[in-house]
């Protein structure tokens, strides 16, 4: 004895090399689980880790699968189905009662009345299930990590040691995985001794990895190949893959194919070989081929009586386990008492991964693509596919016809009988049968049954397109999800240099995009107020921000933009909107003329490599020689905004601030609180402000300077709340808040932002089709009775014809305000509204300072 | 086990017809100069001879490209360094990019976000936009650092 597990509170030992199947078989247990559906008894079967039914919980952890996990002492392992167990379960009674769940019955019952649903739900989910996940909520993050080769092997046996080997010798950088140790499935003495040759010469070539324990749940463009290992996963980039994953036997269908005691012919011969504990005592084994004696030998080295039948199984027979079996022979039907019943009836191959890879460098070697080939047939095969001429697959030379009864699916209880219910409702091809009976859709992924289905829709004269296997796609084995999420970090945050300051000033974190921004740093309306009374202070460093140089920047900038250029002098800025070739408004932002006829120019925060990608490609398009280099992580933007921001600026520069050296838009470079800064007068709150834009290195120096000169003006920051009101205010829009992504100018009542007489721009020719036809739907500025909601819909006389974009209430105007998208109602924009009971009227924007005296003073 | 070392670089950037930057003699002080673009190539070295690097490259490329841009954009990206013979094992864990062999250069994605790839035998330093910085970093504490451990 190696040790002992615990299985079930019941200490049972194992020897070396024992899987928690053998020890526990080799105790008499001879029940694992109870089926999906109807409760049904499940035993041990395919013992290649491909079908469900040794499903266990080990060590807590469920839906293990006992015949490929290694017994380790004091492992404590559970079967996970059946009420109140597997041995006597409750709901076996279900079995009786298959009209109750016909086929697809979930399509069908407890529609009506609409409330049960959700009882039967539960109830549903708590009698089916293969297991329980641990909600203890341990969690064990897994690594992921990426390995380039030129030749990736997938399979460790005879044929994918071959190839891995001819690969190698050809130069090329080989990966071998293997989902168990090499050879692990194998029984027949001859073959792993084989296996371990070409292990050998394998691990001698220096171009050869091994990754044993590891499998390939899936394929994808590249190739590439994501393989889930005991240590998390591993992406794997090849030149091109070799999948050698072998076959599994054929799944015969006949009554009672699913009773314990019913076992695929190599894993029959397994338990036997490598673990020394036979099956049954009484094993009859079905079928021929050059692998039944072997398995007859096998069976009785491990003190088994065998009978070797050569027939087509009729039934299995018993109730709580296999106690004989039916078998039309050459000799005419005859029954056998048994307590094991062994099927050899062909070989299915394993080829998900290779039917996934369609039209990517990957062949096939072995059983895969040559079924029910001989060891000798495989290495020829592994070698020649090694070599770079992969074997065509072929289809199997034999499989087992279906009896009118007996279990297709075995992992989700799909019968014969309800294929035959499904197809005479209308589900006429392999890929509907599947979607409408769940067959193939259980843990095996149809490894078991998926060829079963084809030679069904096949048998019922469907046509060559509703006859195929159904569509592979990972995962081809059960990963655990702390493996998929292994090295998966979805959120990612741009954040700027003055976060920590945010942070520590007590500021609420929005996610803006992918930028992390303040959203408020505890009042909404100090910030606000400070902004519209004294002075304040915003983060802007967010904007996107492009130099734009070079011989022909100019003529990018006027040909790309609708905006009028050739009179923009330097020191001077404009707005700019951003059109395609719709003529709608993808960007907006603000243009700076810089000497010698360079151009800065920012845009909307979220839009900067959408910009910078437009910008280049334009350029190119447009045969310019232009540079374009994005500087909106080099450099910072601090919004000094307020009554009195050119005074708390003055206060921490030597350089002319005043109107005239900063006009309105206009900017300025300038030295403030000792930083080099570009200061840039624009009007987005409605107040004076200045962007201070400068090296990112500086910009927590330059905040604080800021903070610390402004007490004297009790100076607050604000954040993206208080801006949402501030802007509003001044009429201003959120692209993508405020705009519909067919939005020109005109319908956002931005016109004066495109200059129609130039010759050419991006969308021109769109905006003079669209120009003549009328508006029929334009964004308003709005005022309401009371506050309204964002979102609410805007209706005249019931009908509904608008919504509110953007919405508040105004303290410096006392005035519940917004934006909100209006249709023209018989030729005419109506002029008042309803927003649910509140009443809109459209109103004049800007709703502040109209005149732009304040942002100009 | 890899370290992870803030790495200092200062960044240069030069754009310009590729013809010009094919003739481009590169500037010395340990600089390295690599081409991102067929029309760019940053220059990446020691923050104390940055101001020299910048000085070179400027006086140099009108020669070859009268409206080549030069510009000094270390401000725009932080460095991490993965230090010590698990280095390129560690970087596995937060890309998928193939790394060349010994002293080299790439670019592409680092733990979802774009990046630059300076290699040398036995360490791996990573340059992303410096609003990526600390995503970078906390990757590299999480994924990276426990390789070959």
């Amino acid at each position: 004895m190696a040790g002992s597990i615990d299985f079930e509170w019941r200490r049972v030992p194992f020897e070396d090399g024992d899987t928690v199947a053998s020890a526990v078989h080799r105790t008499g247990v001879r029940t694992w689980n109870r089926s999906l559906k109807y409760h049904r008894r499940r035993g041990l079967y395919c013992l290649t880790g491909d079908c469900s039914n040794c499903l266990v919980n080990v060590d807590g952890e469920p839906g293990r699968r006992a015949c490929v996990t290694e017994a380790i002492e004091g492992a404590r392992v559970r079967r996970e189905t059946g009420s109140p167990g597997p041995e006597w379960d409750v709901l076996a009674i279900t079995d009786r009662m298959h009209w109750l769940m016909p086929v697809g019955f979930y399509y069908k019952a407890f529609i009506r009345p609409r409330w049960a649903w959700e009882f039967a739900e539960r109830m549903i989910r708590r009698a089916t299930g293969v297991g329980r996940l641990p909600t203890d909520g341990r969690f064990e993050p897994k690594r992921a990590r990426t390995t380039h080769c030129d030749v990736l092997v997938v399979g460790g046996g005879v044929a994918g040691l071959a190839a891995a080997i001819a690969a190698a010798q050809v130069g090329e950088r080989t990966l071998l995985a293997d989902e168990g140790a090499l050879g692990w499935s194998l029984s027949a003495p001859a073959l792993q001794a084989r296996i371990e040759e070409l292990s050998a010469e394998a691990r001698a070539q220096p171009n050869v990895e091994i990754l044993q324990g590891h499998s390939c749940i899936g394929l994808y463009e590249g190739p590439s190949a994501a393989l889930v290992g005991p240590h998390g996963l591993v992406e794997v980039e090849a030149g091109r893959v070799i999948v050698a994953t072998g076959a599994v036997e054929a799944h015969g269908v006949f009554p009672g194919n699913d009773l314990p005691g019913v076992w695929l012919g190599r894993g029959a011969a397994r338990m036997a070989v490598r673990h020394g504990v036979a099956p049954g005592n009484r094993a009859v084994i079905v079928g021929e081929g050059p692998e039944v004696q072997d398995h007859a030998d096998a069976l009785r080295d491990a003190g088994a009586e065998v009978s070797l039948v050569a027939g087509r199984v009729v039934s299995a027979n018993g109730r709580r386990r296999v106690t004989g079996v039916t078998v039309e022979t050459a000799d005419g039907r005859r029954s056998f008492a048994c307590d094991a019943l062994v099927l050899a009836l062909g070989h299915s191959p394993r080829d998900a991964l290779l039917r996934m890879a369609s039209g990517l460098p990957v062949g096939g070697a072995g059983d895969v693509v040559l079924p029910g080939c001989t060891p000798e047939e495989a290495e020829a095969s592994g070698r020649r596919a090694g070599a770079g001429e992969p074997d065509a697959p072929s289809y199997p030379v034999s499989w087992p016809a279906m009896e009118p009864d007996g279990y297709v699916c075995i992992c989700e209880d799909v019968g014969v009988h309800e294929l035959e219910v499904s197809w005479d409702e209308g589900w006429t091809s392999s890929e509907i049968l599947k979607r409408y009976t769940t067959a193939t859709m259980g843990p095996c992924q149809g490894a078991l049954c998926g060829r079963h289905l084809a030679f069904f829709a096949e048998s019922k004269g469907a046509p060559p397109a509703a006859t195929g296997l159904t569509t592979a796609r990972p995962p081809v084995r059960a990963p655990k999800l702390e493996d998929l999420v292994g090295g998966v970090h979805e959120v990612i945050h741009k954040r700027t240099a003055l976060h920590e300051r945010h942070v520590s000033a007590g500021a609420r974190m929005d996610r803006s995009g992918a930028w992390q921004r303040p959203g408020t740093y505890g009042d909404r309306r100090e910030g606000y107020l400070a902004v519209r009374e004294r002075v304040s202070l915003m983060d802007v460093s967010t904007l996107a921000k492009f130099l734009v140089a070079g011989r022909d920047a100019a003529a990018l900038i006027d040909r790309v933009f609708p905006t009028r250029v050739r009179d923009l002098a330097p020191g001077r800025a404009r707005y700019l909107l951003a059109l395609d070739e719709a003529g709608y408004v993808m960007d907006d932002g603000l243009l700076s003329a810089l000497p010698d006829g360079r151009y800065y120019l920012t845009s909307t925060s979220g839009g900067a490599d959408r910009m910078e990608a437009w910008l280049r490609n334009w350029s190119d398009r447009l045969d310019l020689s232009v540079h374009v280099v994005n500087q909106t992580a080099q450099l910072g933007a601090i919004n000094v905004a307020g009554p009195h921001a050119r005074d708390l600026l003055v206060s921490l520069s030597g350089d002319d601030l005043s109107r005239e050296a900063i006009g309105h838009p206009g900017h300025a470079d300038v030295t403030v609180a000792g930083v080099a800064c570009r200061a840039i007068a624009v009007g987005f709150v409605g107040e004076t402000s200045f962007e201070l834009h400068h090296p990112r290195s500086r910009s927590v120096e330059l905040w604080d300077a800021l903070l610390e000169a402004g007490h004297a003006w009790d100076i607050r920051p604000h954040g993206l709340d208080a801006l949402d009101l501030l802007r509003l205010e001044k009429g201003h829009i959120y692209l993508a808040q405020d705009t519909m992504p067919d939005d020109h100018p005109g319908k956002l009542g931005l016109s004066w932002a495109v200059e129609a007489s130039k010759p050419w721009f991006v969308g021109k020719a769109s905006l003079e089709r669209m120009a003549a036809l009328p508006l029929q739907r334009r964004l308003l500025g709005l005022e309401f009775d009371r506050a309204p909601q964002r979102g609410a819909p805007l209706s005249v006389d019931g009908r509904i014809v608008g919504r509110v974009t953007s919405c508040g209430t105004s303290e410096v105007l006392g005035r519940h305000i917004g934006l909100g998208w209006v249709r023209c109602v018989d030729g005419v924009f109506p002029e008042t509204l309803n927003a649910g009971a509140l009443t809109a009227r459209v109103a004049p924007t800007p709703f502040y300072d109209p005149e732009g005296v304040r942002l100009r003073a | 086990m890899p370290e992870i070392r803030s790495a200092p670089l200062a960044v240069i950037c030069a754009q310009a017809a590729p013809g010009a930057l094919d003739r481009l003699i590169a500037p010395g002080y340990d600089a390295v100069v690599c081409r991102t673009a067929p029309d760019e190539i940053l220059v990446f070295c020691p923050p104390e001879v940055a101001e020299d690097v910048l000085r070179e490259v400027t006086n140099r490329l009108p020669a070859l490209d009268e409206h080549g841009l030069v510009l000094d954009l270390t401000d725009g990206w932080h460095a991490w360094t993965l230090v010590g013979p698990d280095a390129r094992e560690g970087f596995s864990a937060v890309s998928a990019l193939a790394l060349p062999g010994g002293d080299g250069f790439t670019q592409g994605h680092v733990a979802q976000v774009s990046a630059k790839i300076l290699t040398a035998a036995d360490d791996v330093t990573i340059i992303v936009p410096a609003y990526w910085s600390q995503h970078l970093r906390e990757r590299l504490v999480a994924d990276a650092a426990g390789a070959g451990s």
